[in-house]
């Protein structure tokens, strides 16, 4: 099978899976006690006033039918309007979509390289007392849940140092200085914890990699460590390496909500729970499928990577 | 109709308000003595010093919600309270002795059954659109609040309203259905900021206020700067306010802390003591009758029986909750919603407090023996889940098998409050005790959740509203406390103070017991002290 055969395969297969993940979230959303006009009035709801909102907000029509209007506009591109504050869905996720990606991409830039350092360092010498620190030091990182390295990053650097802000809170227009600041304690928190875990799967896969006979006869040949891990054991641990970095990214799309909310640093993780909160249809729905095509086309690009890098596959397409 | 029987203290008569007759202030009418609250001393010497102009003002609120909104028909929290405040005006708000004062409108005058009422209103206010603020629009402003397709959290409220109409260029008149004192305290609640007559889109408001919008994303942040054709002259005295959520307690109280932020909306537990300590920032106490209570539905077991309802009144250590949970910010309650300082309050009916004997007598009346009940409590509810907490470690004292079950917080208004035998439940202050009592234990009113019928209450509430003796008024009062505080129909232990935190540089607030930083309308009077 040719590479783009397999990528446009990948696709289709990804529209299916999006068009399921709506039909889910859609049912899920009607399951849920308490509508959005409920919602929306709390405590201080009259029947009467539900009533009318519910007709104000088009929630009176069966639920199918409501559906497929949302399903008709997506497909024109129109993410339709949020229930709850009337704003058009895209404009209210552009900026979070915005932010988030940066965090998850200055994060990435910096968690990855770092991480694939000291998993190679640790592997090359497994067991040895280098090894032996850095294995404790990572495992006790990727044991240590997110909000409490937040919070203690809060402490020293912001109140204690006064070095970084408490939040990050992005102006807009804001230079790159004060962005940068704002976003130093929420990136440098999940570097850690990201870095910590590819570290220990990359260390895990060269380890084993280098266990083969082949490396073995590599030794024995009398080749030095460095040029069989660079040459032989690292480019077979290529594809395992790059479906664990994508799956951390993707992490990073959707499952941050405990920094956002630690840091109130407004992003979309944040944004669905506030939706589902307030059974905000349109916008759960819009997250739900950013997060699901982040995931699927973040596994698809490492499998490409993969494909590449592996000679077998390169040959038999030849 | 003005009652000049009653003794008001003229609290905070500022310079402005002092050009306009005496007869605008005693039409106001006693407000129900929700004011007098505050002991003198803790308005601050503040407001002798000069206010500064200029500079940048930041709040961090609680509730990240893209449900904020500046139409004022669908304002319910704060954040919407204070958005208003600042970009629209309103007919008259309500001073710290509960009288309403002068703010668009500058007098009003009703007839002699207090069924109409005729509104003067101040001339050359103009919208930040350059129009000119009319009648029409007012009358507007008031009236979409009835129209079935606005979906009003105030159509309740508006109900009595039967028409607005203009008079002259410079008043309006309203007739209502049956008479009320309080109708100029009413058309100054957040749900009446003025609009231009016609507005149906809000994204982007239109208004006369202090400020007007720069930026506004709902659930992010709200950007706004000074409005120099503000009707108040001088005012406001910042150039920009920006406000933005924190939901984080911690995070919030780190952000005052560092300076990131000025102003901060709630404290909570630890972040309190950490404000007090520090030389950059003060708790900002307001006094108030908000209170957490546990809700008994006197249609169905087990909370009808009465017994059973006392015993739990009796197992809560309100001094404990008191001390522990609010961190001493607040007043011990007795089992009704009036409090200590109001002059309503009934003396006479003797404070419940922790009592095991008492507990223990009841408990055995009510017959309930070892059968499991469940109590509901959730974060909805503020302090309920201590609550919960406190009183199941002393029913475990006397034998009661009770069971906390804590809820989710998004569907409680709907699912559970109301729905289950005993579920906590969270009022903040109207502007009136009558508001309050309307609202909460009329039968078949949506927010009595005890759904409790009593005959004699609802017809003392009624009778208390057109009651001008106050003799005879608090003599109403009195017999509504005395009856709510032996129905077994609620417990309220606490009154809860609200405690925001204030960074030392901003000048100018003043405590107002209808909400948290002044009320939620202090965007035009505070100042920054470089």
């Amino acid at each position: 099978m040719s590479l783009t055969g397999f990528i446009l395969r990948r696709m289709m297969a990804l529209v299916l899976l999006l068009l399921a993940v709506s039909v889910l979230v859609f049912l899920g959303c009607e399951v849920l006690p308490g509508d959005v006009a409920q919602v929306a009035l709390g405590q201080f709801a009259t029947p009467e006033n539900v009533a009318a909102l519910r007709t104000q907000m088009g929630l009176d029509e069966p639920a199918a039918l409501r559906y497929l209007a949302w399903l008709a506009g997506v497909l024109q591109g129109d993410w339709g309007t949020s229930i709850v504050s009337r704003l058009p869905v895209a404009t209210m996720m552009s900026e979070r979509l915005a932010n988030t990606a940066m965090l998850a991409g200055v994060t990435t830039l910096i968690a990855v390289p770092l991480a694939l350092a000291l998993g190679i360092r640790m592997a090359i010498s497994a067991g040895g007392p280098v090894d032996r620190v850095l294995t404790v030091v990572v495992l006790a990182l990727s044991a240590t849940p997110e909000f409490l390295v937040a919070t203690l990053a809060v402490l020293f650097f912001a109140l204690h140092l006064q070095w970084l802000p408490t939040i990050s809170y992005l102006s807009p227009g804001s230079g790159w200085e004060s962005t940068a600041r704002a976003l130093a304690l929420p990136a440098g928190t999940l570097v850690l914890v990201v870095s910590a875990q590819i570290a220990r799967m990359t260390r895990s896969i060269i380890t084993n990699i280098l266990s083969y006979p082949y490396i073995e006869m590599a030794m024995l040949k009398g080749v030095p460590v460095h040029l069989i891990v660079a040459r032989h054991a690292l480019l077979n641990a290529i594809g395992p390496i790059v479906n664990v970095v994508a799956l951390n990214v993707a992490y990073l799309v959707s499952g941050i909500v405990v920094v956002e909310t630690v840091f109130a640093y407004p992003g979309l993780a944040r944004l669905m729970i506030d939706a589902v909160q307030s059974r905000d249809f349109p916008v759960v729905q819009a997250c739900a499928l950013i997060f699901c095509a982040s995931y699927v086309v973040l596994t698809l690009l490492a499998d490409i990577i993969a494909r590449l890098c592996d000679p077998r596959a390169v040959a038999t397409e030849g | 109709m003005t009652d000049k029987r009653l003794p008001i203290p003229r609290l905070h008569a500022q310079p402005r308000q002092s050009l306009i007759g005496r007869r605008a202030f005693n039409a106001g009418l006693f407000a129900g003595g929700l004011a007098t609250m505050l002991p003198l001393g803790t308005r601050s010497a503040q407001a002798q010093e000069t206010p500064k102009r200029g500079g940048n003002v930041r709040l961090a609120v609680v509730q990240q919600t893209s449900s904020d909104t500046f139409d004022s028909a669908r304002y319910d929290k704060g954040n919407d309270y204070i958005r208003g405040t600042s970009v629209f005006s309103y007919l008259t708000r309500i001073n710290q002795a509960g009288e309403a004062v002068p703010e668009v409108a500058t007098e009003w005058e009703p007839n002699a059954e207090g069924t109409r009422w005729s509104f003067k209103f101040r001339q050359g206010i103009t919208f930040s659109d350059g129009a000119p603020l009319t009648a029409e629009d007012i009358i507007f402003s008031i009236m979409r609040h009835k129209d079935e397709a606005v979906a009003s959290t105030a159509k309740q409220l508006v109900e009595n309203i039967t028409s607005v109409t203009a008079d002259g260029s410079d008043g309006f008149v309203v007739e209502l259905a049956s008479p009320d004192v309080d109708l100029p305290i009413l058309v100054g609640l957040f749900q009446f900021a003025l609009v231009k007559a016609g507005t149906t889109d809000f994204s982007m408001p239109v208004g006369t206020g202090a400020f007007t919008v720069e930026e506004f994303q709902p659930g992010l942040r709200t950007v706004l700067v000074r409005n120099p054709n503000y009707w108040k002259s001088g005012q406001p005295y910042i150039d920009r306010f920006e406000m933005f959520p924190i939901p984080d307690n911690a995070a919030r109280a780190n952000a005052l802390l560092s300076g990131d932020v000025d102003l901060v909306l709630e404290l909570r537990g630890n972040g309190i003591e950490e404000v007090e300590k520090s030389d950059v920032a003060d708790v900002f106490v307001t006094e108030s009758t908000r209170y957490t209570a546990i809700q008994a539905m006197m249609d169905r077991m087990p909370s009808s029986n009465v017994d059973l309802t006392l015993s739990m009144a009796y197992l809560i250590d309100r001094q404990r909750m008191l001390d522990t949970v609010m961190r001493g910010y607040g007043t011990i309650a007795n089992d009704h919603p009036i409090g200590p300082s109001s002059p309503y309050y009934n003396a006479d009916l003797e404070q419940r407090s922790y009592d095991l004997d008492k507990a223990k007598f009841h408990f055995q009346k009510s017959g309930i023996g070892n059968a499991a009940f469940e109590m509901s409590v959730s974060d909805a509810v503020i302090y309920s889940v201590d609550m919960g907490q406190l009183l199941q470690r002393e029913a475990s004292r006397i034998g009661m098998n009770l069971s906390i079950r804590r809820e989710p917080a998004e569907s409680y208004w709907s699912v559970v409050a109301g729905q289950k035998p005993y579920a906590t439940t969270n009022f903040h202050p109207r502007p009136t005790y009558n508001m309050l009592l309307n609202l909460a234990w009329q039968k078949g009113a949506v927010w009595n959740f005890s759904h409790y019928d009593n005959e004699r209450l609802q017809a003392l509430i009624n009778e208390s509203r057109g009651t001008l003796d106050m003799d005879l008024r608090k003599q109403q009062y009195g017999e509504i406390q005395s009856i709510l505080h032996n129905s077994g129909a609620i417990i309220i232990p606490c009154f809860l103070s609200y405690v925001d935190g204030v960074s030392k540089k901003v000048k100018g607030l003043t405590p107002l017991q209808i909400g948290n930083l002044s009320g939620f309308n202090f965007t035009d009077k505070i100042w920054l002290d470089a």
